[in-house]
């Protein structure tokens, strides 16, 4: 795969994921609108420059009865007036394919500067609704309509599945919960930074820990959460006068280097029929994983410094982990116990926290997971910094594995 | 001298955190809300408290709603109870850390300090989370290696919810200490820390509580259903301030008020004075929620109602009429979708009566905050922090910033307040709010 033509992320901005916009009785263009203005002010760009938006949400419909949300971004600025906008759903990996469509148009030269705003409004309803809302990125139909919480269910089937094929034990995945609250606490934007969690806790199956599908539990979950984020993206020639505007060498700033995007039957029972005879349970987003390294012109894990993975569940980190190659398939509790993932390791997996610690606005997941990769690499992440960090590399799943998005960050 | 800055949370912090050790916390008063909320938070960082409250079963009854609290019984595994009776010189003289959480009275903790001072370790550390008592006198007559190791860490209710706390030293606490417990309830506690001067309600209540007691007072002729509207969400708050008054109780309001108004006298001493009908009520059993109501409760029936200060009855929510205040719809709306600038520049410029109040108590709260630099805390930066982290109001300098430094001006003068030094002297453009991490909109509230 020959490398991509060159694309740099010159900067961003989320909101605090631990605010509750419905209780702040706000509309959520006011959540799109700090985000944006946030990452312009980070990036010393006027509204004036932006030539392109992207929104990435995925069900605005249901928790707001709103559509139409890229027609809302011109509703931040006036300057906005007229430039041409669109949305972006892929479920829980909107944000990362709202990015896609930005680097896209940067590549075949159509704009120079694109922002990509992702949002998600989840606190509008309580959690059984929002529950059933999130039952629309499976097959509804089939998998979701009149069932509690389908999604946790559906995770608690993926570790079944490695139950089944390799043995999974809960103080592994007890493990992958505790490591992304403690570096949620270290993340001034993360939503449980003042929450109450240890491994014993994970571990605790009591009422405060009840099991809500299968064997995941009330701490296995990624949160509720209220949140956007924005990134702004641009052109080689944009970015050679920008470095010169704001005094930095272009080398330094960081570039979308590769990219990987695969989508899977929608049915899980579909996915795992599929994947019998792989050593993979979910080989596309294996396939993900790849060919964003390929086109990074980076070999495989190894060249990757930190990860920001989408941990919907703990079971979805656990499979992260060997569909990244950090182990040899069935034995991600190895990296696990060998501290390879932890904030300090060898390739640590979600230093910003993560969808269980930061939170999991699910139209911003895929555009906060890249942010957090610009900030390791642009050495702005502040308590949860991994040290020298150059190449960071995103995944960001929609539905039960079914589209896939990776990105390599790095400069 | 004080330092409300973050410098304890930056890279020296780990030098200072090593210079001492914390692995067994005794909470005193185990079982009121403040002792059994500050215990599940030190389970966080520490492997041993033990909970100690005039009977051991109070104590469990502390543990279990510490557990409650937090929603994890994990709590439990950390935690050991026990009496005074029983437990006390025992577990004191092991502890680490003696935490002091009984009632606000000042010859009560002065027991507990006696005899703390007589079994404690000479190293170990002595705070008291009193919200305003001062922590010298509070000393007065201690050891010398008790004032050296004694401090105050008020944390905010409830304080797992609540990062904001204030670190007060008494002017024998060893500055070392100070800087330890700064950094150490940053990095472990995940505190918002502000250092502030021993005075009267310290930073954080002297501020807040002059906004709330000016608002009681208002209430007087205009009801407190009106001007919690005109001092609501819309000013920079999630709860209006007499539903706040009514939340922390009319009798903790009133030992904070009057307080400050006896110990500290300043410009704006009459608004510190508790009204004289809030007095006649509490005498007749009003405190607030606790009691049932206070500015607003329920009828028999469960209608709303609301108190009417002048006849000291309750009268149907309902029956009481909304004058025009299309200014706060104009402006909720603005905040509304994020509009947040336009908004508190449309409250600076609003005009009639009701808009006059408002404003003329915002102006207050700006005003008296810039003014109690230098006295409660070093910087405005100490009271943001508080008013922020501690009360979520929007903080002073995020007021000014907001509606602008002139129309700031204009507002104070028109409420024929003195503008504070910091504002008149600086240029317009200045950036008064430094916290990168606090996102401002936070605290405009739409209504």
């Amino acid at each position: 795969m020959a490398q991509i033509p060159e694309v740099y992320v010159l900067g961003g901005y989320q909101t605090d994921f631990a605010r509750n916009w419905s209780k702040e009785k706000k509309h959520f263009v006011a959540m799109m609108r700090e985000a944006v203005l946030g990452a312009l002010e980070e990036t010393h760009i006027e509204p004036s420059e932006i030539e392109v938006a992207h929104t990435g949400n995925f069900a605005g419909e249901l928790y707001s009865k709103q559509g139409h949300l890229g027609a809302f971004f011109l509703e931040i600025d006036p300057a906005f007036s007229g430039i041409p906008t669109a949305r972006h759903e892929a479920a829980c990996a909107s944000g990362s394919i709202a990015l896609l469509a930005a680097a896209a148009e940067i590549e075949a030269h159509r704009y120079d500067l694109a922002c990509v705003v992702g949002v998600e409004q989840m606190k509008t309803v309580g959690p059984g609704e929002g529950g059933d809302f999130l039952g629309t990125a499976a097959w509804y139909e089939l998998e979701a309509k009149g069932i509690e919480f389908p999604f946790p269910k559906l995770f608690g089937k993926l570790g079944d599945e490695y139950d089944k094929r390799y043995g999974i034990k809960d103080e592994h995945l007890a493990e992958i919960s505790t490591i992304n609250y403690a570096n949620g606490k270290l993340n001034p934007n993360a939503q449980t930074r003042t929450w109450y969690m240890n491994y014993d806790h994970a571990m605790s199956r009591d009422e405060f820990n009840g099991s809500i599908g299968g064997r995941i539990h009330i701490s296995d979950c990624s949160q509720v959460t209220d949140g956007a984020a924005a990134l702004l993206v641009a052109s080689p020639e944009y970015a050679k006068k920008w470095a010169e505007r704001v005094g930095v060498p272009l080398e330094s700033i960081p570039r979308i280097k590769g990219w990987g995007h695969n989508t899977a039957r929608i049915l899980f029972e579909d996915k795992i029929a599929e994947s019998a005879n792989s050593e993979y349970i979910l080989p596309h987003v294996r396939s993900t994983v790849t060919s964003a390294q390929k086109r990074a012109g980076i070999a495989d894990t190894g060249g990757i410094d930190a990860i920001e993975t989408h941990d919907c569940f703990t079971t979805s980190e656990y499979m992260a982990i060997d569909h990244f190659a950090l182990t040899a398939p069935g034995e991600s509790w190895k990296a696990i116990e060998e501290g390879v993932i932890a904030l300090g390791g060898s390739t640590p997996i979600n230093p910003s926290g993560g969808l269980i610690g930061a939170g999991h606005p699910v139209g911003a997941t895929g555009v906060r997971q890249v942010l957090d990769c610009h900030k390791q690499v642009a050495g702005t992440a502040g308590d949860y910094q991994v040290e020298g960090a150059k190449n960071v590399q995103t995944l960001n799943i929609g539905g039960s594995g079914t589209t896939s998005v990776s990105f390599v960050i790095g400069t | 001298m004080l330092s409300s800055t973050t410098a304890a949370a930056s890279g020296k912090s780990s030098d200072l955190l090593s210079s001492r050790s914390i692995k067994h916390v005794v909470v005193l008063g185990a079982n009121g809300a403040m002792g059994l909320g500050s215990g599940a938070l030190f389970t966080t960082a520490v492997p041993r408290v033990t909970f100690l409250a005039r009977t051991k079963e109070k104590a469990d009854g502390g543990l279990a709603a510490a557990v409650k609290m937090v929603r994890s019984s994990t709590v439990g595994s950390r935690v050991d109870t026990g009496s005074y009776d029983d437990d006390f010189d025992r577990v004191v003289a092991e502890a680490d850390l003696i935490f002091e959480a009984v009632t606000e009275q000042l010859d009560l903790k002065q027991q507990f300090f006696d005899r703390i001072d007589k079994v404690r370790r000479p190293d170990s550390i002595v705070a008291t989370v009193t919200s305003g008592l001062s922590i010298n006198q509070l000393a007065e007559g201690r050891s010398e290696s008790f004032r050296k190791n004694f401090l105050g860490l008020h944390f905010f209710n409830p304080p797992n919810v609540i990062v904001g706390t204030e670190l007060v030293a008494g002017k024998d606490t060893d500055p070392k200490l100070v800087d330890f417990i700064d950094a150490y309830c940053t990095r472990l506690l995940g505190r918002a820390m502000v250092r502030t001067a021993d005075t009267a309600g310290f930073a954080g209540n002297r501020v807040g509580f002059k906004l709330l007691n000016e608002c009681a007072i208002l209430a007087e002729e205009h009801g407190p259903l009106l001007i919690d509207e005109l001092v609501g969400p819309y000013t920079g708050r999630a709860l209006t301030p007499l539903a706040t008054v009514d939340l922390v109780g009319w009798d903790i309001h009133r030992a904070i008020v009057d307080n400050i108004y006896e110990l500290a006298p300043d410009e704006a001493h009459e608004t510190l004075k508790l009204p004289g009908y809030m007095a006649d009520l509490m005498a007749k059993g009003v405190l607030g929620r606790k009691t049932g109501g206070g500015f607003f409760g329920k009828d028999d029936a469960g209608g709303q109602i609301v108190l009417d200060p002048k006849t000291q009855n309750y009268v149907a929510k309902a029956s009481i009429s909304r004058p025009d205040l299309s200014f706060i719809d104009e402006i909720s709306n603005l905040h509304r979708v994020g509009r947040y600038v336009d908004g508190m520049r449309a409250f600076a410029e609003a005009t009639g009566p009701y808009a006059a109040i408002a404003q003329k108590v915002i102006a207050g709260y700006i005003s008296y905050s810039f003014n109690r630099v230098g006295e409660v805390t070093d910087d405005i930066s100490g009271i943001d922090r508080i008013m922020g982290y501690g009360f979520n109001w929007a903080p002073p300098s995020v007021l000014v910033d907001t509606i602008g430094l002139k129309r700031t001006i204009q507002m104070i003068e028109k409420a024929g307040l003195a503008v504070p030094p910091a504002l008149a002297n600086a240029q317009e453009g200045t950036t008064f709010f430094d916290d990168p991490q606090v996102n401002v909109g936070k605290f405009f509230v739409a209504a």
